[in-house]
């Protein structure tokens, strides 16, 4: 059972903050992949969205990215990518193995996004004269902002998660200290570690929860076009 | 001598009666012997060897393979779930008693003996072991003329690469520089660990001595001539199910595994990707254990 | 390919592990998620949201390991996973099943009162099938998600298709992680289009007069 004792004791030894293995080292590096993964992931996902859903056509793909995604299991996705590609290109193949987990919400957000603005908008601002582009720029993006931001909260989680896995393909993050701990029976570094995951996890949820909602305050509503 | 006679004999009236499937009253073999195996497929391939000489020998066995970590099967092994595992002396020693200082085979050997729960025995132990080894590649051994860990004294900047657990190991950081004078740091590389050494991540690896790829790839392992590593024999550990002639069955398969046939193994499972069945079958086989 | 051939009865004992380890929690998950939304007074949804939407963000590997700090279980072992994944498929399911009922147009639910039907015979012969269609469009994904979850469970010492992934690695077989992935893919999708299938047989009536619900 929890030990409250145990835990705050492995919380204040400062030996398990410091360090290449301390807790600050694996946060920064467990929030680095995520950040990088997710940066790399969206220069592809959302044009992809924003233009199928521009198009209009595709829905097909997306809606089978979606499920597809589900169904593989990012641990698997993770290994192999790693093995393939080889130690050397490890921070690489892990980069890649999470961007591609990354994607699928990505390009379902930026698409459900533009889809899901309803057509008279559209009609109007190609009315007055708009051309595709200036269409996708200052009417579509700004209305799906809170939708993709949206996508990038699923894609945050998930890499999140699976990031908790790469101590088991040689590099570190908080899962360090869970797999370290089941190994050497130190049950307290098990909890701390996965407290610190969950942490890191729902906390970062909210954040983008916000930032979501700020966006679709402010730019939820069409907004006149700048002239600039 | 006397006894193994014994042991001889009541196995090959166990044969007789096992394979006749009669007296049940006398053996108690309607009930299977349930035999475990760590999630390690060197591990799989021992167990599947204790299960093929049972089975031959009329035996009923349950598999129950790949059971992971030590917190998960060994309470079931307390817990009479399991009657039959192959274990490694120090590492199954270092599990009961986390402290202990033992590091030669025999001594290894007899502390885990007396440190095993109520109702378990460990069974001879076999010449095959599996244990924890620092190795390094020829060219930094050539480079540095190193050949035990002891030349590595003189050397400044050694990056160790291991499992994640390897950083508080007894054998690990702390105890290269407590026993040897070797400062380290250390790189958790996981299951990456060897091809860590080769792509030059890390100058010196935790491998266990059996891996195949010591041969394959021409690594050096340095010699520990202060015994920092505990001995790690392949040792069936065995519930109060597994009757004499069982136990006198696993013996001989015990007795007729090298230390060299054990790498050989791992390397058909490796190479060959052949399954832990047919592995231990053939090997049987040529030892002549099994038709 | 050969590698799977040569292994393949190897493969289906994993494959059936990880199936008896997934079915419970998409079962007694989506029964609870179910009854979970249909009891929630309207005023506790939305509380009820943001906590389950937290648990649902929470990676499965650090559920495993804080239900024993929580519970008392055992830390490998699979109790954990089956407990994690169940709470999962009640996190994810609740949201579509609370919808699934609030969808049910009003004016139904009242001529069937009308008719004096009991509140039980109500939810049974008309609440339920329907909502039929939202529900399982929620354990579609709920199922999928649980299949593809559980293979993390093999880092906790649970043998079922993810020991292919931690097996594989060791032995360096890509084709052994490959199969693996392959066959939870293939386990998750069949799955998926089982009770796409149930779904539809169960909801026959609405092709008969309405298109959309």
């Amino acid at each position: 059972m929890l030990d409250l004792t145990e835990l705050g004791a492995w919380f204040s030894d400062p030996e398990n903050w410091a360090g290449r293995y301390g807790l600050w080292n694996l946060v920064a590096e467990h929030l680095t992949l995520t950040f990088v993964a997710i940066v790399v992931a969206a220069i592809v996902a959302v044009p992809l969205g924003v233009a199928i859903g521009h198009l209009g056509r595709g829905e097909f793909f997306v809606v089978g990215l979606g499920s597809a995604s589900r169904a593989i299991p990012t641990m698997g996705l993770l290994f192999a990518l790693v093995l393939v590609m080889g130690v050397q290109f490890r921070e690489l193949s892990v980069v890649l193995a999470l961007s591609a987990i990354a994607l699928p919400p990505l390009v379902a957000g930026a698409y459900s996004g533009v889809t899901t603005i309803p057509p008279w908008i559209r009609d109007s601002a190609t009315a007055q004269g708009m051309t595709a582009w200036q269409l996708v720029r200052h009417v579509e993006l700004p209305l799906a902002a809170a939708s993709i931001i949206g996508g990038f909260r699923i894609a945050y989680i998930q890499v999140v998660s699976t990031v908790v896995l790469a101590p088991l393909v040689g590099l570190g993050g908080v899962g360090f200290g869970i797999i370290q701990g089941l190994a050497l029976r130190n049950f307290s570094q098990v909890t701390a570690s996965s407290i610190v995951i969950i942490v890191i996890t729902v906390a970062g949820d909210r954040l983008i929860g916000l930032s979501q909602k700020f966006l679709s305050d402010r730019l939820g509503k069409p907004k006149p076009l700048e002239t600039s | 001598m006397k006894l193994t006679r014994i042991a001889a004999v009541a196995a090959s009236i166990g044969l007789i009666l096992g394979v006749a499937g009669c007296a049940p009253s006398a053996v108690p073999s309607s009930e299977p012997i349930v035999i475990g195996s760590q999630a390690y497929y060197s591990n799989e391939i021992i167990a599947e060897a204790y299960a093929l000489v049972l089975e031959d020998a009329g035996f009923t066995v349950e598999r129950k393979f790949s059971l992971g970590q030590r917190d998960v099967y060994v309470p079931a092994i307390v817990a009479g779930e399991i009657d039959l595992f192959p274990e490694y002396t120090g590492n199954l020693l270092q599990f009961f008693v986390p402290t202990a200082t033992e590091t030669a085979a025999e001594d290894v050997y007899a502390a885990l003996a007396t440190s095993l729960p109520e109702g378990l025995t460990a069974l001879a132990m076999s010449p095959a072991s599996d244990q924890d080894s620092y190795n390094v590649t020829q060219e930094f051994a050539s480079a540095n003329g190193v050949e035990s860990i002891a030349d590595l004294a003189s050397l400044a900047d050694i990056t160790l690469g291991g499992a994640p657990e390897l950083a508080e190991r007894p054998y690990g950081p702390t105890g290269l520089l407590a026993m040897y004078g070797v400062t380290v740091s250390f790189e958790a590389t996981g299951d990456t660990t060897v091809e860590s050494l080769v792509a030059g991540i890390v100058d010196m690896a935790n491998v266990y001595s059996a891996d195949p790829r010591i041969q394959q790839l021409g690594l050096v392992t340095l010699s520990d001539p202060l015994g920092l590593f505990l001995a790690s024999n392949v040792v069936p550990i065995a519930s109060e199910a597994v009757n004499a002639d069982a136990r006198a069955l696993i013996d001989a398969v015990s007795a007729a595994m090298s230390a060299a046939d054990l790498v050989a193994l791992n390397v058909r499972s490796v190479d060959e990707k052949l399954s832990a069945a047919v592995i231990a079958r053939e090997w049987l086989v040529s030892e002549g254990l099994l038709d | 390919m050969e590698w799977f051939i040569a292994n393949w009865t190897f493969v289906a004992g994993l494959a059936a592990t990880h199936l008896s380890v997934s079915v419970v929690p998409i079962v007694v998950g989506a029964f609870l998620a179910v009854v979970f939304a249909r009891v929630t007074p309207t005023r506790w949804v939305n509380p009820a949201r943001g906590v389950l939407g937290a648990i649902y963000a929470i990676p499965s590997l650090a559920l495993f390991v804080t239900l024993p700090a929580l519970i008392g279980t055992d830390f490998t072992g699979p109790t954990n996973v089956v407990i994690a994944l169940t709470i999962y498929v009640i996190a994810s399911m609740y949201f579509s099943a609370h919808d699934a009922f609030h969808q049910v147009p009003r004016p139904t639910v009242t001529n069937a009162e009308s008719m004096g039907m009991s509140s039980r015979q109500i939810f049974f012969h008309v609440e339920l099938p329907m909502a039929v269609p939202g529900l399982i469009a929620g354990l579609r994904v709920a199922a999928a998600s649980t299949i593809s979850i559980a293979s993390i469970g093999a880092v906790v010492g649970v043998r079922n298709l993810g020991y292919l992934f931690i097996d594989g690695f060791q032995r360096k077989i890509p084709e052994e992680i490959i199969t693996g992935v392959l066959a939870i893919f293939v386990i998750a999708v069949t799955l998926d289009a089982g009770l796409w299938l149930v779904g539809r047989l169960m909801t026959r009536w609405r092709f008969v007069t309405v298109d959309h619900a």
